[in-house]
């Protein structure tokens, strides 16, 4: 947390408070990871969770980020791949999801090209960035999703999720 | 808990959650009326009562309680809240002790017990409670708790060398006593690794490393398998390490960048693990090795592609690990490898950080990279312009001395301005979220200018900078790095003002204002308006100071939580991470700004001093770390020239012995000035002491270590602090002694604190028994004594004075930049303020006339007098010199330094600022 001032100061990575952090630490310091790069600065990281009941049982990915300068390197691929893996085969969950703001272009097209797909519009998700722009998509999240070994059905995913809109209320 | 009860009890919880704690004390005195020896009520109103802030009342209620020996779950929990608020954590630890000892069986007390020692970081203990645990609960968890604790203990700084070892080898024979075996979950595998490390029993941990379930755990575990990598190490066992991260590499695809150190250590371990200068023979086979590792490398990187970036670093640091061992390499080598490199990751950001290790070529090799390099610009698409952006950036940083003259650097930063204005097409339709993709440029243009300041002494340098990096701001909102730039030279410029807003846009918060604070707020008390009653800066200092407050409150919490689910492994860093926070030099270098801040701002009365007194002391024994991330700042200057951060500091950055210094000269004065001595202090404080530090300097009597000047210190001063800290030393020294004697003694201050606390509703203080039977004596006697001679004031300080005053009649006939004005005027105004703080004591007619202070009194007016003369004249040359800058003519001068991009901003708003300043404090 010292060192990570490279990736949060950009606008896209939210910096939490410490009880944050050490929830997720201490819980699933398994589904947590760091990437350095050889000289020591840290390249991004990933926080992630397991979590849910029965067929909901998940990995999500609460943070994922890369530092501006080491983009376009695949970086997220892999700790997603990384993710994944774990959620997979450590906590046998059927699917991992995570939540992007709908504005956040580059990171969507990202996770439709890792095998995600939208699940469902949350409205209302997050904060505003305080840009005065089209705040509705801005605050609105798509929930996305993308199904491991347990689930070859396909059941936890649904072609049209762009279009089933929930309230923040109704999401944990 | 009875129904009706229940129904009397549910309003105060309610109240308590939503933070109504007025309405919960009185819910609380409805039910005490009917029940006055309810024990559970009770804590609640005292819980109601700390967060009303009503201490006193909320101490006596608690020690009420506490004197029942409460066991009940609900009384316990809402104790350890009242006794979190009023900072009496070993009291939790009793409390808990208590009702533990009472109910033996009671599992859940037990961990309450455990867990209130952890977060105090009592391991010893801690330990003892979880063994006890484990006897009468016969769960393997408990055993590992007490484990842990012990290896704790170890770490622990206070626990002595001899003891260490003993407690280790406590607990792996702990561990051998198991149920099951430590490999049962990945974090007890751990913590039995860590053992047999710390104890050096490397072959021990190799068989449990090597057995079938220990590859397991490390396959999917990335602590156990960092701890791994290190015993091996330790082992010698590199070359065995390095053909395992060979099969990883060329099988697994690992790109892991350790697996490929592994193997580079490998590589060269027969001549690096040896001081001895190495054979013939042994050179040959590492030549031999290294070959081998250069064709798992090539083959790395051949596979991969633009994939991944790992094999042509792995390459380029076999080169260069080759080249400094000695052996022979061709000299073209690492250009050939880094020519390589750029080829194919050059239109990537990173590729100048990646570079940047391997690139110290001279002569021949300089000149063919350079030519390589200029062979590679072109602004056609996205992708070209960043590789152009790294060819301009790897051009710079070789530039030699010979090629950074005034007029080489100049046409440079045209260049810059003109690549950047060309690139910014690239980035018309992006969002005004997205980075603009010719941002570097700017940054550039800002190292150039900021080299050509350097190389010139012109400020109107600074200020082109400052214009075209505002430009580039406005058209990246969202680059961090560009305000980063800008913070700096608006300080440089004296414009703090324009710094604070770039700092505040870039969002700073949590634990980032720990690592970054320090942009805004090193030597704040020098840019702050406090004398004029703006408090903007002391609000920040207020603000950055949360997180200290939130991980006193919150870490210790995790720590023990870390405990509960068993995640040994986080523990370790968790300590570290509290004590980096809690230590943290900048929260007290910060500190120490405040003061000096609320001293410019506040009337110098009791409650400010008595208050600073005791919070600075409780500092002053800190071990620090500095957290301060300076890397941060971008760096694109040559090798030759010192780095942005360096180049842009307006003074050294302060550190541990300016801090050390600045805490002696303001605990030297509040003593003084303070009526408090430590006999009265301990009585009143209420809540845990710091712990003893076990540094054997620092067991001298804190009055002769605030005396004693270290090295250490006076190089962490500018000159001007160097004069200000020895005016300081003068001054105390001079009126300490008149100080002495007419301090009132401490039984009349018991009393009189007696007699104000009797005036408020509730009882008096536990610590007015104490002051009941004071030394009254002792108070008396000392009136009998006579009073210290008048001496005249030492030569010092008159002295400083002027030097202060010729300082800065040399500084601002010069080339001088507004912050280094700035600094000779603040360290003069501190210098009269503190002057004011030593001699306020002695302002009323009656003291004077009852200790015949008249010649004092006589010796202050007069220097007060020519402080503020010196003053005064300071700030009249400083606001002529605001209304300069202020005039058109100025602005068209500032206007004109900026015409490759025009953009004129508010530099000459401080100026007018600090001419208020100065009018102010000279009044």
């Amino acid at each position: 947390m010292f060192k990570f001032n490279n990736i949060n100061l950009d606008i896209w990575t939210e910096t939490y408070g410490i009880s944050f952090y050490l929830t997720y630490l201490s819980r699933w310091p398994d589904l947590c990871c760091v990437q350095e790069a050889p000289n020591g600065h840290m390249m991004g990281y990933v926080i992630g969770k397991a979590e849910g009941h029965g067929q909901d049982w998940h990995g999500h990915v609460t943070a994922l980020t890369v530092a501006p300068e080491y983009r376009r390197l695949s970086l997220a691929r892999k700790m997603m791949s990384l993710l994944e893996m774990v959620s997979d085969e450590t906590y046998k969950g059927f699917f991992v999801d995570l939540y992007v703001r709908c504005t956040n272009s580059v990171a969507i097209s990202m996770y439709e090209g890792l095998g995600y797909s939208v699940y469902r519009r949350v409205r209302e998700y997050y904060g505003s960035l305080g840009l005065g722009r089209a705040s509705k998509d801005e605050e609105d999240a798509f929930d996305m999703r993308k199904p491991l070994s347990r689930d070859p059905h396909r059941r936890s995913v649904r072609a049209n999720g762009r279009e089933f809109v929930v309230s923040a209320h109704d999401v944990s | 808990m009875s129904t009706a009860l229940d129904r009397q009890i549910r309003p105060i919880y309610d109240a308590l959650d939503t933070q109504s704690n007025k309405s919960a004390v009185l819910a609380c005195n409805k039910v005490l009326k009917k029940q006055p020896n309810n024990v559970l009520v009770k804590a609640l109103k005292a819980l109601a009562l700390v967060r009303l802030q009503k201490v006193e009342e909320s101490l006596l209620l608690a020690d009420e309680v506490l004197a029942k020996k409460p066991t009940d779950d609900g009384v316990l929990t809402a104790m350890m809240h009242v006794l979190r608020g009023l900072g009496r954590h070993s009291d939790i630890v009793a409390m808990f002790e208590t009702a533990y000892k009472q109910h033996p069986q009671n599992e859940d007390l037990g961990t309450q017990t455990f867990f209130a020692n952890v977060r105090v970081g009592n391991w010893k203990a801690a330990q003892q409670v979880a063994t006890k645990m484990h006897k009468q609960f016969q769960d393997d968890r408990y055993l590992y708790w007490s484990i842990f604790s012990a290896v704790l203990q170890a770490n622990d700084m206070a626990t002595p060398e001899a003891l260490r070892p003993v407690l280790l080898k406590l607990a792996l024979r702990l561990i051998s006593s198991g149920n099951t075996p430590s490999y049962f979950n990945p974090d007890r595998f751990y913590v039995h690794l860590l053992i047999l490390r710390e104890l050096e029993m490397y072959d021990d941990a190799a068989t449990l490393l090597n057995h079938e379930i220990g590859q397991k755990i490390c396959e999917t575990s990335l602590v156990c398998d960092e701890i791994r990598r290190d015993i091996m190490k330790l082992k010698g066992a590199c070359k065995q390490e390095g053909e395992q991260a060979k099969v990883k590499i060329l099988e697994k695809k690992d790109r892991n960048w350790l697996e490929f150190l592994s193997l580079l250590d490998a590589t060269f371990w027969d001549i690096a693990s040896t001081s001895e200068p190495a054979s013939e023979d042994v050179k040959a086979a590492v030549t031999e090795e290294i070959a081998k590792t250069r064709k798992v490398f090539s083959e790395a990187a051949t596979v991969d592609g633009l994939k991944d970036r790992s094999g042509l670093l792995a390459l380029l640091e076999l080169e260069k690990r080759t080249k400094s061992h000695g052996l022979w390499t061709d000299a073209c080598e690492i250009r050939m490898m880094a020519e390589n490199y750029f080829s194919q990751f050059g239109d990537k950001a990173c590729c100048y950080e990646d570079l940047l290790p391997y690139l110290a070529f001279e002569g021949e090799e300089l000149e063919q990279w350079t030519s390589f390099l200029n062979s590679r610009k072109s602004f056609d698409t996205p992708d070209t312009l960043q590789r152009s952006i790294n060819v301009y950036k790897l051009l710079r940083y070789n530039l030699t001395s010979a090629e950074l003259t005034p007029e080489l650097e100049l046409a440079r930063a045209q260049e810059y301005i003109k690549v950047y204005l060309d690139g910014l097409k690239f980035g018309v339709n992006l969002p005004d979220t997205e980075l603009q993709p010719a941002d570097d440029f700017a940054i550039l243009v800002g190292h150039a200018y900021v080299s050509l300041w350097k190389l010139t002494g012109e400020e109107s340098h600074l200020q082109s900078a400052a214009a075209t990096l505002e430009y580039a701001s406005a058209r990246s909102k969202q680059s961090y790095r560009i305000r980063l730039l800008l913070i700096r030279i608006y300080h440089l410029l004296g414009a703090p003002a324009l710094a604070l807003d770039h700092y505040r846009l870039m969002n700073v918060k949590q634990v980032q204002t720990d690592t970054l604070s320090h942009l805004i707020l090193s030597r704040a008390a020098m840019w702050s308006l406090a004398p004029l009653g703006d408090i903007t800066y002391m609000s920040e200092c207020m603000e950055a100071s949360q997180i200290y407050m939130s991980n006193s409150t919150e870490t210790a919490e995790f720590i023990a939580r870390a405990f509960s689910t068993e995640r040994y492994s986080q523990i370790i860093d968790f300590i570290e991470f509290e004590d980096r926070l809690d230590n943290s030099l900048q929260r007290d270098l910060m500190k120490v700004e405040h003061v000096r801040m609320r001293v410019a701002h506040e009337p110098l009365n009791a409650e400010l001093v008595d208050m600073e007194l005791i919070e600075l002391k409780f500092i002053f024994d800190r071990i620090h770390h500095d957290n301060r991330d300076f890397e941060v700042i971008p760096n694109y200057q040559p090798r030759c020239q010192p780095s942005f951060n360096e180049q842009t500091l307006p003074l050294k950055p302060p550190g541990a012995g300016w801090l050390s210094a600045y805490l002696k000269v303001y605990i030297r004065a509040f003593q003084e000035a303070s009526d408090l001595d430590e006999t009265v202090e301990d009585k009143l404080l209420i809540g845990d002491r710091p712990k003893p530090s076990n540094d054997p300097e620092n067991q001298l009597p804190l009055r002769e270590r605030l005396v004693k000047k270290r090295q250490e210190e006076i190089d962490d001063l500018s000159e001007d602090e160097k004069l200000f800290y020895e005016y300081t030393l003068a001054l105390s020294e001079w009126v300490g002694p008149y100080h002495d004697y007419v301090r009132p003694p401490p039984s009349a201050l018991l009393a009189e604190a007696a007699k104000s606390n009797d005036l408020k509703p509730g009882h008096p203080l536990k610590s007015m028994a104490a002051a009941a039977n004071g030394s009254a004596t002792n108070g008396h006697s000392k009136k009998d004594e006579e009073p210290p001679a008048v001496k005249e004031s030492p030569e010092l300080i008159p002295k400083f004075f002027d030097d202060m005053k010729s300082r800065f009649d040399a500084v601002i006939s010069g080339t001088a930049l507004p912050s280094e004005l700035l600094h000779i005027v603040a360290t003069t105004q501190e210098a009269y303020l503190l002057f004011a703080l030593e001699t306020v004591r002695f302002k009323p007619n009656s003291i004077i006339k009852q200790y015949k202070f008249g010649q004092l009194a006589q010796s202050f007016k007069d220097l007060r007098v020519k402080a503020s003369s010196i003053l005064n004249e300071m700030s009249t040359v400083l606001a002529k010199l605001g209304e300069e800058v202020a005039t058109p003519d100025g602005r068209k001068a500032f206007v004109q330094a900026s015409s490759s991009i025009q953009d004129s901003s508010g530099v000459r708003l401080y100026f007018v600022s600090v001419k208020a300043s100065a009018h102010h404090f000279t009044v």
